[in-house]
């Protein structure tokens, strides 16, 4: 280890005191400011957490399921942030106890609304716990396979842990889509029932696989100052900024297709969504998404070569996370709302949750070699040239 | 914990079974062998078998004109457009047929920013696919708008009507998007080719044809200088060419999204459009390359693994279409909207009800045979599957299309589509006219863009470029 | 004609040698370096001596210049120039506008890529290159890598160049001579001027007449004449061979129906004004009286004016007692049956326009017989 003891211990300190603070910020968050705001900002943060881990598993499988070897060295970096996922898990078990504070269809008067009613057989309770412990079962599953899988192979050096996980890589992708929709449909979109658009699952895919990237990238590069992953160089983090760039505008245009299409045809049950998120000072907060998730990372990935000057990478990394975290509170708070909150409650839940991510993050870190050492694609991995 | 350091001394170094890179080139290839391989075939003469087959294209496209000279002298009226179904066979040919076009553009530019090295060897004719199929799109909504010869009034030009077009309409936007597609193919497509028509220019004796390579060349001469900016534009087109391929077909699913239609106000449309049209295209290009490299042997160019990538990327975007199908009558359900919910019923009930069921068995059940290994590099099965997905995709504009108009929100205006033989006889004749202009390229064109796989072959560079695959 | 010595080719056929003798050489300085080769070779550029391309800066700004003029255009044609609400969208919709606007960044960005590319950087096409009538073209187009050292401002030393070469272990070494350039005369400039022009002009006229007559020639003239019922038009369908046909007997126009009294008596009897009497009401029957009454009844309602002096008809004078007691019934019964020599007004005044004239004649019977009460 590179870095001096005494560093990482103020490190670690610091973000038990940050989780402390935040966690008894919290408690007085649910007194004085009611179980709403506290359930709000629990499912936003949980919700960042649980992306953030799904889009990193996310990239993880992706490389097997194409059989790319530039990403391969640096594959360590999103099966540590993975781990995200079991604290995610735990948080948005959790988080089902929001459910008669924050959805409207958990209550008894939805039985008196005829839209709910006809939903129903989907928002229940029951079913809806189901499809929650479902998608935990699942994630944990595809969770300890690769990950674990990845660790277990530094020692054991077998190649057919690297077949398994080429052929388990299809299952994988189809499980994640379904669920991540399931996450969007359920924990996002409804929040306000009547409304639907059937392309929020895509959208929240976009989000998450685009803040996947981001966060591994920071993490690759976090890594190479430290001087650790030795060998890898700009030509395999230089893919890295070529899918941010990609992403960053699939992103922008489903975002703006979800939303022109919406407008278009403003019809009352989809565009009161729309209204709650763009009016009474929400559309200051909905401004911050073009600017932070598309515009600033698109002209800085297209101009700046992220070869020449990984700064480039590491500051369109951190407005995509920025503009994620931004997408996700303009997506929850506005049912609780009218208008954007910003006070000691955010930042004290901010505080618990930041601290929490990165504690298990560090755990994390430390697991296994900071490269997949038994991966037989390592070295073609190491040799790629542009 | 030790973090890795260089050198890593012990990594498994065995390369399993599964975990095998591609094989891309078959036999000893080399840059004249190439040359030889794949510009003969502009200077000689055609086997019979390819008269044989544009004498049948022919007679198709001939079958085209003689319909859209019914159609332009007597009207739309030979069409079975009416009300409430005013849109039929045309816009389903054209949304159809602009879909063909993308996968074409997708392997030359989205698989060139990816640096995927198996598309070299099928670029260029993927890149003529998405020209012609272009070509055909757009015969259909300049026909369909009753009286083309005043097509360019869709173009916003100063006139003495002192009228602008209606730039809030996703039909204007179609104009822009399907007009700027069409010249940026056009364009990557003929400067990819300035480099091979120099070769062409260089093998030929002087002669007219030697002139006109000369001309098309425009006296290229493979200076570093000049490769230094081409590639640089190549980069550049690669990348606008792969916002156009989402864009284009966005656009095109505008024109049913942004209505209130039941069944296509739906905010899925634009990627599941654009996810429909690689699948169809990459059906059509797996069917002509499987024809292309039996007939002009050019098998050790195009080998069996190139077949397997793509027959997989085939069955990616069946899971995908798979995943919109489901979103679409999940979320008719859960709108708790009747409308939408009758309309989806329609979809694969009543007097439609087949063509539902046909796009379902056709595009998401049948590729599935794909996830075996021997299907995907077995010619009559991927032929088979191919000729299913294409039948699949067609199937589905035409339920978006007829299904969605023919029973909407007012019970008093329902009625069928029956469409005529006008339809159907312009139908035929655009896959005339599609695999006529194939022909006449495979003929005259170099179908391998060998100047880009030439710099691809082993050996011609200094250090091993890697890519995947 | 002399030719001079232009440059001087060394083939090669692997990468790594080329890239090798062009690092050398580049040293010696014996000339400008170029190689010709037919793919792009990796490093070769950076071997000669060439730095990046700067394409990429030119088209991120042609695209964004793309962007702004759509942003305009659409804009300016949509809310100032020819603005229809349509949709009841507002008449500057950025959203409906984005997707022309990212078309038209791609249409100049692109366009910008290829046409600068070959026009602006590499001054193609080009015919005239000396190596294009090299023996060695042949060979660089299929499969050789060519190193040519070129003349710079001082004369080629072919000798050293070809040494050079060789020594760099060069396959066979060519010398490219200038050929004789065709002069730029007068007569073929004008010449070539004169074929543009030319062919604009017939394109142009071309383009213009198909404009003008395809639509008055078959098929397209069928729109023309269409079998349908034009104004005026005789008409095959009907038996009276009549277009327009009379209305059906007993057909009432809206407004029009026929008066519920026989006699202006009757109509004074069952009628009341319904029309409330406002500053409007009272300008509206000011001027419709002006405009239809007063040239017979003249304007101030007492019968004398243009017609009656004329024609000596006797038009009625309002200002008599007895017209004052007539009931408000009895004018608008007048107007609408018509009276002695005066045609029924009915076809002529809607029915607020006719209670509106009553209106105004009451205020003029006012207006002549004021009392002093009025004043107050």
């Amino acid at each position: 280890m590179s870095a001096p003891v005494s560093r990482s211990t103020f490190a670690r300190n610091t973000l038990v005191a940050m989780t402390a603070i935040g966690a008894a910020g919290a408690v007085a968050v649910y007194m004085n400011e009611g179980p709403a705001r506290f359930w709000a900002n629990w499912l936003v943060w949980t919700l960042m957490l649980l992306t953030l881990g799904l889009g990193n598993l996310f990239l993880v499988a992706l490389e097997r399921l194409v059989g790319a070897h530039w990403s391969v060295p640096m594959r360590r970096v999103p099966e540590r942030i993975a781990a995200l996922i079991p604290l995610a898990i735990v948080l948005l078990l959790i988080g089902y106890l929001s459910l008669p504070v924050l959805f409207p269809w958990t209550r008894p008067e939805a039985a008196h609304n005829p839209i709910l009613v006809a939903k129903a057989p989907w928002l229940n309770t029951t079913f809806f716990a189901i499809r929650l412990v479902a998608c935990a079962v699942l994630w944990l599953l595809f969770y300890f396979f690769y990950v674990r899988g990845s660790l277990r192979q530094d020692a054991s050096k077998d190649p057919a842990f690297t077949v398994k996980a080429r052929r388990l890589a299809p299952p994988f992708m189809v499980t994640f889509f379904f669920t991540l929709t399931i996450v969007a449909f359920d924990w996002i979109s409804s929040l306000e029932p009547e409304w639907y658009s059937d392309m929020f699952g895509v959208y929240l895919f976009a989000g998450t696989f685009l803040s996947g990237i981001a966060a591994m990238a920071i993490g690759v590069l976090a890594l190479l100052r430290q001087g650790r992953l030795r060998d890898v160089g700009s030509q395999h983090y230089y893919n890295l900024g070529t899918l941010g760039l990609a992403f960053t505008v699939f992103y922008a245009y489903i975002g703006f297709a979800q939303y022109m299409l919406i407008w278009y045809a403003d019809l009352p049950e989809e565009i009161v969504w729309f209204k709650h998120r763009l009016e009474g000072g929400w559309q200051s907060v909905a401004l911050l998404l073009p600017i932070f998730h598309f515009a600033i990372p698109f002209f800085l990935l297209l101009g700046g070569s992220p070869k020449k000057r990984p700064w480039v990478l590491r500051i369109a990394a951190l407005s995509i996370l920025f503009g994620h975290f931004v997408d996700i509170y303009w997506l929850i708070i506005p049912t609780i709302s009218p208008t954007p909150l910003l006070g000691w409650p955010e930042l004290v839940m901010a505080c618990l949750f930041v601290g929490l991510g990165f504690l298990q993050i560090r755990r994390a870190m430390n697991r296994g070699a900071d490269m997949p050492i038994g991966d037989p694609l390592l070295v073609k991995g190491l040799e790629w040239q542009l | 914990m030790k973090p890795a350091t260089a050198p890593v001394p012990d990594v498994a170094t065995s390369m399993p079974e599964g975990l095998k890179p591609f094989v891309l080139l078959e036999g000893a290839v080399t840059p004249a062998s190439l040359d030889d391989q794949v510009l003969k075939f502009p200077a000689q003469r055609p086997p019979r078998a390819w008269y044989v087959a544009i004498a049948f294209t022919l007679s198709l496209l001939a079958i085209g004109l003689v319909s859209i000279g019914y159609t332009l002298y007597y009207g739309i009226g030979m069409w079975g457009n009416n009300r409430p179904v005013a849109w039929g066979f045309g816009i389903i040919n054209f949304v159809f047929w602009v879909g063909i076009g993308h996968a074409g553009t997708l392997i030359s530019a989205i698989l060139f920013l990816f640096r995927a090295r198996w598309r070299n060897a099928i670029a260029r004719f993927s890149e003529a696919m998405t020209i012609f199929a272009v070509m055909c799109a757009a015969i259909f909504p300049v026909l369909h708008t009753g009286r083309p010869w005043f097509g360019y009034w869709l173009f916003p030009y100063p006139n003495e009507r002192a009228l602008w077009v209606n730039f809030r309409s996703p039909l204007v936007w179609d104009v822009f998007a399907v007009s700027t597609y069409f010249s940026v193919s056009l364009m990557f497509w003929y400067l990819g080719l300035v480099p091979d028509f120099a070769s062409l220019r260089d093998r030929t004796e002087e002669g007219w044809r030697k002139r006109i390579y000369t001309v098309l060349s425009l006296g290229w001469r493979g200076a570093t200088s000049h490769w230094l900016h081409y590639d640089k534009a190549y980069l550049l087109l690669a990348g606008l060419a792969t916002g156009l391929v989402i864009s284009v077909h966005s656009v095109v699913s505008f024109d049913f999204a942004v209505s209130l239609v039941p069944g296509w106000h739906m905010t899925i449309f634009p990627p599941y459009f654009v996810a429909g049209a690689i699948f169809a295209g990459f059906a059509m290009v797996v069917m002509a390359l499987v024809v292309v490299r039996k007939t002009m042997n050019l098998s050790n160019l195009i080998t069996d693994d190139h077949l397997d990538v793509m027959n997989r990327l085939i069955l990616a975007m069946s899971c995908i279409m798979g995943y919109a199908y489901f979103m679409e009558g999940g979320t008719a359900w859960y709108s708790a909207n009747p409308y939408i919910q009758h309309t989806f019923k329609n979809y694969v009930t009543g007097f439609y009800g087949w063509a539902g069921i046909t796009t379902i068995t056709c595009n998401i059940i049948i590729p599935q045979l794909f996830w075996f290994r021997r299907v995907r590099r077995s010619i009559p099965a991927m032929i088979f599957i191919a000729v299913a997905v294409t039948l699949g995709m067609w199937m589905e504009r035409f339920v978006i299309i007829i299904i969605s108009l023919h029973q909407d929100y007012l019970p008093s205006s329902w009625h069928n589509y029956i469409p005529t033989k006008i339809d159907f006889g312009v139908l035929v004749g655009s896959f005339g006219l599609f695999f006529t202009l194939v022909l006449l390229f495979a003929r005259v064109m170099p179908v391998i863009a060998t100047s880009e796989m030439k710099a691809s072959l082993p050996g011609a560079q200094a250090h091993h470029g890697g890519t995947t695959l | 004609m002399t030719s001079a010595p232009f440059a001087v080719l060394g083939l090669y056929s692997k990468a790594e040698k080329i890239i090798d003798a062009a690092t050398k050489i580049r040293q010696r300085k014996l000339g400008h370096l170029e190689a010709y080769t037919p793919y792009p070779v990796h490093g070769l550029d950076h071997a000669i001596g060439l730095g990046p391309s700067k394409l990429g800066k030119l088209v991120m700004v042609m695209g964004l210049l793309g962007t702004g003029l759509a942003l305009l255009f659409e804009g300016w044609t949509s809310a100032v120039d020819y603005p229809v609400i349509t949709g009841g969208k507002p008449l500057f919709s950025w959203q409906a506008f984005v997707p022309v606007m990212f078309e038209v960044t791609v249409l100049f960005a692109t366009f910008t890529a290829g046409l600068a590319m070959l026009f602006l950087f590499n001054k193609l096409p080009f015919f005239g290159h000396p190596v294009l009538h090299s023996k060695a073209i042949k060979d660089i187009t299929r499969d050789k890598l060519a190193l040519s050292i070129e003349q710079s401002g001082a004369a080629l030393d072919i000798e050293a160049a070809r040494n050079a070469l060789l020594e760099n272990g060069a396959e066979t070494v060519e010398v490219v001579e200038l050929p004789a350039w065709p002069r730029l005369t007068l007569v073929s400039l004008l010449r070539s001027m004169a074929a543009i022009v030319a062919a604009c002009v017939v394109a142009g006229v071309g383009i213009y007449s198909i404009q003008k007559l395809l639509p008055v020639v078959l098929p397209m003239v069928h729109m023309h004449d269409q079998p349908k019922l034009n104004a005026f038009r005789s008409s095959t369908f009907f038996a009276d061979g009549r277009g327009m046909q009379p209305a059906v007997a007993g057909t009432v126009a809206r407004g029009h129906l026929p008066p519920a009294f026989s006699k202006p008596e009757e109509a004074g009897q069952i009628l009341a004004n319904p029309v409330a009497l406002t500053k409007q009401v009272a300008d509206r029957g000011h001027k419709v009286f002006n405009d239809h009454c007063a040239v017979c009844h003249g304007t101030v309602g007492d019968g004398v004016a243009l017609l009656s002096r004329a024609y000596g008809a006797k038009p009625g004078n309002f200002m008599t007692a007895e017209m004052q007691k007539q009931p408000d019934g009895y004018i608008y019964g007048v107007l609408m049956l018509g009276k002695n020599a005066m045609p029924s007004y009915a076809a002529d005044l809607d029915e607020s326009d006719r209670w509106a004239v009553v209106h105004y004649i009451r205020i003029l019977q006012r207006s002549q017989n004021a009392k002093d009460e009025d004043l107050k």
